[in-house]
């Protein structure tokens, strides 16, 4: 009999391990996907180099680590900046031509950036997979049935943390009022005296910094290659859809819900299920709710 | 007028030079010479491996002249440039009409060799496959492919002779005691290997199989679930065929879920069997089988001493060449060609019925190729798993190193079963 099919007393291991497992997995879906929702979400562009800005975020750490000796979470103290300007760049030079441009611009404009950056990971470092191994990655925690690895933890500590300061700016400053302004409509925001320009180029320079730093952190618990980005774009996407765009709280929750369909869907139907499962609940959002799962006005103009 | 019959004149003389060239070089026979195709991606995404099969091929190309050519004459060859299946079959196409050729060998890859040697099928040519694994290859009842390494199941098959023959003993447990969680990737190669070792542990030993799973290895990002399922099921052996970061992936978290289980074995030089396997985890990646080309410890006084001879000449040779010691994709190649020559010099012709025949009953034991390799091949065309002997490597101390068959290594498996995860230093 398949032990995976009987659930009694003997399981509650068993669950509190998925359960464990959702969560972490869960962080770090959404340390990825709160930069995407931002992007997606305000600037209404659907960025396809999120997954390359990642990849470069795990060679940043590798290289700090296998060059400095320096430890993941030191590094990210000088990604959030680093990337911020990286952002920042990347919009004047490529974005702002592009950011009046019909969708399908867009889409051209940031597959071609990704494949450039891949291309360029691929010369500049070629295409071995890399290690980061700072101590923490090989520290396991052990409480009540349930095992998880200590950099996993602290990478859902941070998403955590990195969520509700995104929410709280987003919800409470002034700037995240013109943010959320410009998301709803970006004419009036201008009429009322927004520099629709200027917070595109914030708002972006925010959200690679985001993913930079989700590079970082992922980078002691997956290899690093130029087309690591590619491992968890896809799934972004689907997360920033059931969240809603623009929604930070949202991805958080979208997130946690992908890792708990992907675990339990894993454990009960097999791995090979697991994406069905959440393209068929994506597919589900997009046509019953298509605003997301907690709903963004404005959202359904996007017609993804 | 007739300034421009002149002209005309000319110019069918000139053409009709131009196509009889070829057939000029066609008949190299007279001049001593021998002519086979030989078929490598050389350039586009698959070049890098094919280069390497072209290297090993004009290196024992040089060592088969040196020792009397083939059939009497100097082997020369026609190379055709294969980058994807439609210029497989077309540049085969191309060395059969063109070239006049009556033997094609190469193409290394499984996406080549099929439509390569189905077009030198149509036109009654040999094909001389020396490398690629698709199963599907020897299946087509054609009577002209021939391929010297095992294919894709064979891998598959070896695995279980190790687990059965190697592993169940030192359990001391019977092979239809024996539990085994079946795991892989869910490519045409992690498919074709898991599923004939399934239908040989089942059949043949009676193995108990607790779990079959196949994944999308480039969207796994969690083995989590997977490790607390087997973890229940408590296999005696996982058989786990890995792609590349899975292999670690997979590793690291039965480690944290401390999912214990007596042996993992793999097949192929992808995930365990990759150097960045022990890379990633260093000690702490002691412990998986990896069925490959042999490595640290082999015995090379096993094989034969003609063999001897030839993997140092061989090995020599590369290493001016490359400036490395040779890869498994050199002795694939380096092999397969030498092969060749024996059967042709024994055959005394590229006759079709008779270079069969030939073929069909050559029986050499394990150690006579450079490689160790020996041959027997079936009525299919394929050289017998038996035969083409490969090795049980295993990740001691951050290094493969070969450990099955044991007359063949100094080296011997350790961690049999694997016991605690932090005891395996």
């Amino acid at each position: 009999m398949d032990p995976a099919r009987t659930l009694g007393p003997a399981q509650i291991d068993v669950v509190a391990q998925l359960a464990a497992s959702t969560v972490l997995l869960g962080g770090i879906y959404a340390l990825i996907a709160v930069g995407l929702t931002l992007i997606f979400g305000i600037m209404r562009v659907v960025n396809f180099a999120h997954g390359e800005f990642l990849m470069l975020g795990m060679y940043l750490a590798f290289w700090a680590f296998t060059i400095f000796s320096l430890d993941p979470y030191l590094v990210l103290f000088v990604s959030i900046p680093l990337f911020f300007l990286v952002g920042t760049g990347i919009y004047v030079l490529v974005m702002r031509g592009v950011i009046n441009a019909s969708h399908n611009v867009q889409i051209f404009t940031t597959v071609g950036l990704s494949t450039a950056l891949q291309n360029v990971a691929l010369v500049a470092w070629t295409g071995d997979f890399r290690f980061v191994r700072p101590w923490h990655s090989s520290v396991i925690i052990r409480s009540g049935g349930a095992a998880f690895n200590l950099s996993q933890v602290v990478a859902f500590a941070i998403a955590l943390a990195l969520t509700f300061c995104l929410f709280a700016f987003m919800k409470w400053t002034h700037t995240g009022r013109v943010m959320r302004a410009t998301a709803q409509d970006r004419d009036a925001a201008t009429l009322m005296g927004i520099d629709t320009d200027r917070i595109y180029r914030l708002t972006f320079a925010i959200g690679i910094a985001c993913v930079g730093s989700a590079g970082v952190l992922i980078s002691p618990l997956y290899q690093v290659y130029p087309t690591a980005g590619l491992q968890f774009v896809l799934l972004s996407y689907v997360v920033v859809v059931l969240g809603g765009l623009g929604d930070m709280v949202g991805a958080m929750i979208g997130s946690l819900i992908v890792a708990g369909v992907e675990v339990i869907g894993s454990y009960f139907f097999g791995t090979a299920w697991k994406e069905i499962f959440y393209f068929v609940l994506f597919i589900g959002v997009l046509v019953f709710r298509p605003a997301g799962l907690f709903g963004q006005r404005g959202a359904e103009t996007l017609g993804v | 007028m007739r300034m421009r019959a002149a002209i005309a004149l000319v110019l069918a003389a000139t053409l009709g030079l131009a196509l009889a060239g070829p057939r000029l070089q066609a008949q190299p026979a007279l001049s001593g010479e021998y002519k086979i195709g030989v078929l490598e991606p050389l350039t586009g995404s698959l070049a890098f491996e094919g280069k390497r099969h072209m290297d090993a091929y004009e290196v024992m190309r040089d060592m088969i002249n040196a020792q009397g050519g083939v059939m009497g004459k100097k082997l020369v060859f026609a190379v055709g440039d294969a980058t994807d299946p439609t210029a497989a079959a077309s540049e085969a196409t191309r060395l059969i009409t063109r070239e006049g050729v009556k033997i094609i060998t190469g193409t290394y890859s499984s996406t080549l060799c099929g439509a390569a040697s189905e077009a030198a099928a149509r036109a009654n040519v040999i094909y001389w496959e020396t490398s690629c694994v698709d199963p599907r290859f020897s299946q087509r009842g054609l009577k002209t492919v021939f391929r010297t390494e095992i294919d894709g199941t064979g891998f598959g098959w070896y695995n279980i002779q190790f687990i059965a023959k190697h592993l169940a003993p030192r359990f001391n447990m019977q092979p239809n005691q024996l539990k085994v969680a079946f795991l892989s990737e869910d490519s045409s190669y992690g498919q074709g290997v898991t599923e004939s070792a399934r239908r040989r542990a089942k059949q043949e030993f009676g193995m108990q199989e607790v779990a079959a799973e196949y994944y999308a290895f480039a969207s796994t990002n969690d083995f989590t679930p997977i490790v607390v399922k087997f973890k229940q099921l408590n296999p005696d052996v996982v058989f786990h065929i890995a792609r590349g970061n899975d292999a670690v992936l997979f590793w690291r978290q039965s480690r944290e879920q401390n999912f214990l289980f007596k042996a993992l074995v793999h097949a192929g030089a992808t995930g365990y069997g990759s150097a960045d396997f022990g890379k990633a985890l260093g000690n702490d990646g002691n412990g998986p089988f990896v069925l490959a080309e042999p490595s640290a410890g082999l015995k090379l006084e096993m094989f034969k001493p003609e063999a001897q001879k030839m993997e140092r000449e061989f090995g020599e040779a590369i290493k001016a060449r490359s400036g490395d010691l040779p890869l498994a994709s050199h002795r694939l190649a380096g092999s397969g060609l030498w092969l060749l020559k024996v059967v042709l010099d024994q055959a005394k012709t590229d006759e079709l019925e008779k270079f069969r025949s030939t073929v069909l009953s050559l029986d050499l034991p394990v150690g006579s190729m450079l490689n160790g390799w020996g041959v027997k091949f079936a009525e299919n065309g394929q050289n017998a798993n038996e035969r083409v002997q490969h090795y049980m490597l295993q990740w001691q101390n951050g290094q493969m190193v070969t450990v099955w068959p044991e007359e063949f290594t100094s080296i011997r498996a350790k961690w049999i079963p694997l016991g605690p995860w932090d005891q395996r230093k």
